[in-house]
């Protein structure tokens, strides 16, 4: 038994308590109307924003650590024990992390909005003592792995892209503060590599072997298109990391040329995944999913069309924009909005008896009105920033803040059925 | 129909999903579920609490019970509910 295993052995089930991954749920979709928010109040800023300090790069962080982060976090939590059939070493370290998090990303995001370096710097430091509380869970999980090595082997990469990430990150915060970085630009830009295509996308494209034939009943995804995907993937990383830190713009770009090699092979084993389901009807979620697997390769193809000067100059603010708002926040609210009422019915199961119907936890009228506000905030935020206009990218954010509240709701409704059903039976 | 991992007793149609890798188990019982020639009561054995299943089994009106199996084997009884 490990060193790590020993301290933190205690947690018996696969199964983690539903108030675990719940509490990373709904911080995310807290900071979600909370992002789109900050993005509407600083327009002018947002159109031709490239970095530093300002409400632009709050409303960045309070996207990718507040909802991207915190959902992933959550997902991580709760299906890396089922993938790697073993239990989670202990539940404390998982709670411990949440409220290290949440007034973290609070004060990570008021820090560099109002330019407070003494509000920053802690946030920073709460936030990456979460992120290292996560990461030692699941290198801790991953270490015993005993099925599934292709996804393992993605969790491998997003923590080592953890890892590399939060060190960057924290290097970052600090040189606000003394200027102890050559290149403040060229650490940003791995800093976001690392952290979009690294930690996210290897948790994205790792879990999505799982989920994806999970929710589609799908058989299992080929898995030579799997191992392909996953070596590209390091590969591409790797390479781009690399020129990002050294400048070199020959680099990024084959690293962004590999990248799409390896998109390519995940969305071919998707598209076997899709094409093999026994579900037909696959409902919204599918189609903020199937709308993730057409951003994820056009956000890499925009990023390479930057590097070679042809979208001029906001190619960069539109690529970041794309990745992030685009490509991450379209694919895990679709996934998200699957997961919730999926892992309420199936807690009150293990509860036992009988489970809600998860169509039972699900209330369609807010995730249209989601679905319909998402893409018009996409649109016009992209539109906003090439056509530098402040007035279209706030109608845009405006448009994101109101799908971000539909959703919110949605995410109450889900907990309010689920405790009028718990309730109900409790009673009887 | 029996193949190598279903089969017919007189408790009902089994199966035996033991060593697949997830999502597989899921699919193979819900694959059986759905054939017309499935009883309303079904054996599943299992190495592992299927927990992503019971969802899916509610959705299609089927209950579950967790019952006596062998050492290692986690073993369930699904009975489909009345209309």
């Amino acid at each position: 038994m490990t060193i790590a295993a020993t301290f933190l052995g205690g947690a018996k089930s696969r199964l983690l308590p539903a108030s675990v991954p719940f509490r990373f749920f709904g911080a995310a979709v807290l900071f979600h109307p909370a992002a789109w928010a900050v993005l509407a109040w600083d327009a002018e800023a947002a159109v031709g924003f490239t970095g530093g300090l300002g409400l632009p790069l709050a409303a960045l962080h309070l996207l990718t650590l507040g909802v991207l982060a915190g959902t992933a976090i959550g997902a991580a939590l709760q299906m890396l024990p089922v993938a790697t059939r073993q239990p989670l070493g202990a539940v404390w370290p998982a709670r411990l992390a949440f409220w290290l998090f949440l007034p973290g990303v609070f004060a990570v995001g008021h820090g560099m909005g109002a330019l407070h370096l003494w509000v920053l710097v802690p946030g920073g430091l709460a936030v990456s003592a979460a992120l290292a509380l996560f990461g030692w869970l699941m290198v801790d999980n991953l270490r015993g792995a005993k099925s599934l090595p292709i996804i393992a082997a993605h969790g491998w990469l997003a923590m080592v892209a953890l890892a590399a990430l939060a060190v960057l990150g924290l290097l970052l915060v600090f040189d606000f503060q003394s200027g102890l970085l050559q290149d403040h630009t060229a650490a940003a830009r791995a800093h976001l590599i690392l952290a979009s295509y690294g930690f996210m996308g290897m948790l994205v494209m790792g879990f999505s072997q799982i989920l994806v034939p999970m929710f589609g009943l799908s058989p299992e995804p080929p898995v030579l298109w799997g191992r392909a995907a996953l070596l590209l993937s390091a590969l591409a990383l790797a390479v781009a990391t690399v020129g990002a830190v050294a400048n070199d713009v020959v680099l990024m770009l084959a690293g962004a040329a590999i990248g799409l090699a390896a998109a390519g092979a995940h969305l071919w084993t998707m598209a076997a995944v899709m094409r093999a389901r026994m579900r037909k009807h696959l409902g919204l979620s599918f189609l903020l999913i199937r709308a993730g697997w057409v951003l994820f390769p056009l956000s890499i193809l925009l990023g390479a069309l930057d590097l070679l000067d042809l979208l001029g100059p906001r190619g960069g603010t539109l690529f970041g924009f794309v990745l992030l708002f685009g490509w991450l926040l379209t694919f895990l609210l679709g996934i998200l909005q699957r997961v919730l009422p999926f892992l309420a019915s199936m807690h009150a199961a293990k509860a036992g008896g009988k489970a809600p119907l998860v169509s039972a936890l699900t209330a369609a009228m807010p995730l249209k009105v989601h679905a319909i506000c998402h893409a018009g905030a996409l649109v016009l935020v992209a539109a906003g920033i090439v056509a530098e206009s402040p007035v279209i990218l706030r109608l845009g954010a405006v448009a994101g803040l109101v799908g971000a509240l539909a959703f919110a709701a949605f995410a109450a409704e889900v907990v309010r059925r689920m405790t009028g059903w718990s309730l109900g039976r409790t009673q009887k | 129909m029996e193949t190598d991992r279903t089969w017919q007793a007189a408790d009902g149609s089994h199966i035996d999903v033991r060593g697949l890798n997830p999502p597989e188990p899921m699919v193979a019982i819900l694959t059986l579920l759905e054939k017309a020639d499935t009883g309303d009561v079904v054996i599943v054995h299992h190495d592992r609490e299927p927990i992503y299943l019971y969802p899916e089994l509610a959705e299609r009106g089927w209950r579950h019970e967790i019952i006596a199996g062998e050492p290692g084997e986690v073993r369930l009884r699904l009975v489909r509910e009345p209309a």
